[in-house]
């Protein structure tokens, strides 16, 4: 089978979404769903001229979409009740639809809850020739609210990767590459320095 | 008329979270929905909360108050219409 090859990487943190420009309906999404989506698009790919049903989405969220249920939950002795648009982002999934609508992404897609295994599966998908190529999405958001209630450190950040099958790349994938955060980490700072 | 008008208008882009786009972009006559500000049904729920909580207003039956989101003056004659019922 053909080698997986790393094509981009991206890391973002949230002191980049107020900056974002990426149309007026990014600011009524959730934290999670803006850092994922901001995380692709500086990844810079240009979908045009890729099969959009070939592309696949591997989401990673480590809390799932917990602040969004919280903040949610929070918003219900409010007259009228919560907010229905928050709602839409009680579902971990979420930030997937925000990416496939936006590039206009139809592959196979998942979302994963808790511990880092989205390069696995992302791998997983491109042997299985299901797709050729996945955007892979590591999404991190802990707001100060749920970090005190779930007793962890407080997080917004995200990291994304483009996986492909075969082609030339920034180097390919190896098989004990676990961590998507760590990888995008490393090729960040190489940019940074380079 | 005027006040509401420009109120509605504020306070549709802050509850909706609309970016770049200001009070004064936003056509009186213009439809709310599909073209015009483009907004799609979970914006009309996002509306409907708005509406309890800036003005006290409760819309139970949301097919019979459709005609108020048709465009901003509708939704400001709605609004004037339940204030002085």
């Amino acid at each position: 089978m053909d080698k997986i090859v790393i094509t981009a990487a991206s890391r973002v943190t949230e002191a980049s979404v107020p900056k974002a420009r990426l149309g007026a309906r990014f600011g009524r999404m959730d934290l999670a769903s803006q850092l994922a989506l901001l995380a692709v698009e500086s990844l810079g790919i240009d979908f045009d001229g890729r099969p959009r049903d070939r592309i696949g989405i591997c989401l990673g969220a480590w809390a799932g979409s917990l602040s969004a249920d919280l903040e949610f939950w929070g918003g219900r002795d409010a007259a009228g009740g919560p907010s229905p648009i928050l709602f839409t982002y009680t579902l971990p999934s979420a930030a997937i639809g925000e990416i496939a609508i936006r590039h206009r992404l139809t592959g196979a897609n998942l979302c994963l809850v808790g511990k880092d295994t989205v390069l696995a599966e992302a791998s997983d998908l491109l042997r299985r020739a299901e797709v050729e190529a996945c955007l892979c999405v590591w999404c991190n958001v802990v707001t100060p609210a749920l970090a005190e209630m779930i007793q962890a450190p407080p997080s917004a950040h995200a990291s994304a990767l483009f996986l492909q099958r075969g082609g030339e790349g920034l180097r390919e994938l190896q098989e004990n590459d676990r961590d998507i955060e760590t990888l995008c980490a490393a090729f960040c700072a190489q940019n940074s320095t380079s | 008329m005027d006040i509401l008008l420009s109120e509605l208008k504020t306070g549709i882009i802050e509850t909706l979270r609309l970016e770049d786009i200001s009070p004064d972009q936003i056509d009186d006559d213009a439809p709310l929905f599909g073209t015009g500000l483009g907004l799609d049904s979970i914006d009309a729920l996002e509306l409907v909360v708005m509406l309890e909580q800036y003005y006290g207003i409760v819309i139970k039956d949301i097919e019979e108050s459709r005609p108020a989101f048709k465009s901003v003056r509708a939704l400001a004659a709605f609004v004037q219409a339940k204030r002085t019922s």
